[in-house]
């Protein structure tokens, strides 16, 4: 009858840490296998100054399972010490670090203020990480849980399981494989920190980050480690003595730990004006000096960023103008991609992002069809591959009159094939070609009082040079606008009115 | 391009400058019925007549004759009597430092009646239109330095040869030369040029030296007449 009065006093000894009644089912479990665990595994293992949940992971049968959160650090330090004779040497090691996991499982860590912290339960731990997590501000409804440890772990955990191997090489528990102390700190963890955050747990485009680095001086820790178990293993006579006497010797340090919160990109898809031929597509500064007033880039981003609360931001666009080209027509299409948003801008938010940009006073820039989409969008932004057709009104100076003939004999010139040298103004930084390219149709617009200005509207080939085809580029553009009409052309300016991608 | 730099403002007189001589038709649509039929010619008008106002907006004063492409992206120098009397070459160079390089006017062949006739490139070790230049970092370009020999011109009296006048890397030559070489009396400063090099900016620092603006060009021109 002795054994019945164990369970009734470990009851009462879990009724302070104030345990409901569905608790006490799961406490009963850790309980019992705690009770299970191999005596002199156990003994040994406190000794040398493993942790309790070390020592449940590595000497246990059971798997590593969240019912062991629910207890205390402290009350699993009785339970597993509870019958052994040498209280003493093990009281001696009841602050120190864990050997293995270096107090990752203790809830042990060194703040970034290099602070010791230590939480006694995994609810104080959890409570923690909750305050830093919703310091970051974040909106989000599920979470992905990532852990960083140092390698170190792993090398004390290997050395570890060496020795355990050498001395207990037939039991069967050190048969199994072993949970490591970054999935049993999940285990730990992450029930806790779904109810916490009230969110819950999936592959999500948001990433909480438990990142653990080691102190400076534990790549010293590890090798002594090491060589402490070639030790144990070439006298295995006195074991027991060398073992309480370098766990005196040794001092582990605990990780520095601090949480990194983390979203996938966003994305925002939508079509942007430029009307102004002094801002470039992306931000242009050469030598410190910025070219242009501005950039569709800045503009864009520099107004949706902040609707995201977002750390920053990529501009991609489907092709893009030059800088004294107006964007006109129905836009170019664009994607602005933002890193770490912190919210999800609603439609609204983004019907007035729209507004402010496109009300603005100096009207540099405008968009349309602004919204929040997937990645799959990709597929539309390969470059080379976006754009197939475009559009452009040029506005053209020829050296003799227009006559109306030339009406004629430009706008029946339907899929005209033209042969463009690299043009000068991109061979330094383009390789030499010579590359044919269509222009679909053309059509001219006279401009009254001016018989020598034209307006040329035309289709063609995404990639052809349009200012190249106006002026001939030397001759190295051939046919151009000069040679169809027999004199000399001069392009004034330039808008283009429409790009059409590959899809529809 | 010169793109003329004027305030926007709308000129109530711009829309009568615009006379359409190929209206454009709208597409049909024969599912819809005759309302949508209206609203979406009525949306393609408010879109068309919106682009027209955007095209017309910057439309200003217009000169009689606009700077060309040459001199708006291009600085002109020239060197003249470049190893002989009377061999003035013009280059020109772009922002992006690329030179183009030709005969200027005031070149000792177009006093020759009947002006040049031929044009060789096949001078010094190898002809210069058989290089081909590849890839961005100008693979096989020929290093050239200012008196290295680009092409003979012919007259019906004589032969000239053209140099470099730069040291650089020599991209490309001008390969309709040889079968209309007429354009080197026609437009010997547009579609008549001759080379293109590539200094490396320490080089073009040097060039620059034996090398006079167009503003000396034309005094010097003045005082030869």
């Amino acid at each position: 009858m002795s054994g019945e009065k164990e369970p009734v006093a470990v009851e009462s000894a879990g009724l302070p840490n104030g345990l409901v009644s569905h608790g006490n089912s799961k406490t009963r479990r850790v309980y019992e296998t705690a009770r299970s665990l191999h005596t002199g595994a156990v003994k040994d293992l406190l000794s040398l100054g493993v942790c309790e949940r070390c020592i449940f992971r590595l000497v246990s049968v059971e798997a590593f399972d969240s019912d062991i959160s629910s207890v205390s650090t402290s009350t699993l330090r009785s339970w597993l010490k509870s019958g052994d004779d040498e209280t003493s040497a093990s009281e001696s090691s009841c602050s120190t670090i864990c050997i293995v996991c270096l107090g990752i499982l203790q809830f042990v860590f060194s703040d970034v203020k290099k602070e010791l912290v230590k939480s006694d339960s995994s609810s104080d731990y959890v409570a923690r990480i909750t305050d830093l997590v919703k310091q970051d501000r974040h909106e989000f409804d599920s979470f992905g849980l990532e852990v960083s440890v140092p390698s170190t772990i792993m090398e004390n955990e290997r050395a570890l399981l060496s020795y355990l191997k050498g001395k207990y090489s037939t039991e069967v528990w050190l048969q199994r494989d072993k949970i490591s102390v970054k999935d049993a700190l999940k285990v730990l963890l992450l029930d806790q920190l779904k109810a916490s955050l009230g969110a819950e747990s999936d592959s999500s485009s948001f990433h909480i980050r438990l990142t653990y680095t080691k102190a400076s001086d534990e790549a010293q820790g590890a090798s002594e480690t090491t060589h402490e178990s070639k030790r144990r293993k070439t006298d295995a006579e006195n074991g027991s003595n060398c073992i309480s006497e370098n766990s005196f010797e040794k001092v582990y340090e605990p990780c520095i730990f601090s949480v990194h919160c983390n979203r996938m990109p966003i994305f925002f898809s939508g079509r942007y004006f430029k009307y102004s031929r002094n801002v470039s597509q992306s931000r242009w500064i050469i030598d410190d000096e910025r070219m242009g007033e501005a950039s569709v880039e800045e503009i864009l981003g520099g107004n949706i960023l902040p609707a995201c609360l977002g750390d920053s931001y990529k501009f991609h666009a489907a092709g893009r103008e030059d800088i004294d080209v107006r964007m006109l027509g129905s836009g170019r299409p664009f994607l602005i991609e933002v890193q770490n948003s912190r919210q999800l801008p609603s439609e609204q938010s983004l019907k007035e992002v729209e507004e402010k940009i496109n009300k603005s006073e100096k009207k540099l820039v405008g968009v349309k069809d602004l919204k929040c989409i997937g990645s799959q969008c990709w597929a539309m932004m390969r470059e080379g591959e976006a754009e197939k057709q475009k559009q452009y009104v040029a506005l053209v100076w020829i050296s003799r009159p227009l006559e109306e003939k030339d009406f004629n004999s430009i706008s029946c010139l339907k899929e005209l094939k033209i042969l463009q040298k690299t043009p000068v103004r991109v061979l330094h930084r383009r390789s030499p070609l010579d590359r044919e390219k269509i222009i679909h149709w053309m059509k001219v617009e006279k401009i009254k009082g001016h018989s020598h200005y034209f307006l040329l509207h035309l289709c063609t080939q995404a990639g052809t040079y349009i200012k190249e085809f106006v002026h001939g580029d030397l001759g190295r553009t051939t046919p151009s606008m000069g040679s169809i009409l027999g004199c000399r052309a001069e392009i004034i300016q330039l808008d283009v009115t429409d790009v059409k991608m590959g899809d529809p | 391009m010169e793109i003329l730099k004027l305030d926007v403002a709308k000129f109530p007189e711009i829309e009568d400058t615009i006379e359409l001589t190929n209206p454009k038709r709208n597409d049909e649509v024969e599912d819809c019925d005759d309302q949508q039929k209206q609203q979406l010619a009525t949306q393609e008008d408010e879109e068309e007549d919106e682009l027209r106002k955007l095209l017309l907006s910057d439309i200003g004063e217009l000169p009689i004759s606009p700077p060309s492409a040459t001199q708006v992206n291009f600085v002109s120098y020239f060197i003249t009597d470049f190893t002989k009397s009377g061999h003035d070459q013009y280059i020109y160079r772009h922002a992006n430092g690329l030179c183009v390089i030709g005969l200027a006017p005031t070149h000792i062949a177009f006093k020759d009646e009947g002006g040049i006739t031929s044009v060789d490139f096949n001078v010094g070790k190898s002809d210069r239109s058989v290089l081909k230049v590849s890839g961005k970092r100008k693979k096989n370009a020929l290093r050239s330095e200012s008196n290295t020999a680009l092409c003979k011109v012919s007259t019906a009296k004589d032969t000239y040869i053209v140099r470099c006048c730069v040291k650089g890397s020599l991209l490309e030559v001008n390969e309709r030369l040889i079968k209309q070489p007429e354009l080197l009396n026609s437009t010997a400063d547009r579609e008549g040029y001759i080379a293109i090099i590539m200094p490396r900016p320490a080089d073009w620092t040097k060039n620059k030296e034996s090398l006079i603006t167009l503003e000396e060009y034309k005094e010097k021109k003045e005082m030869s007449l």
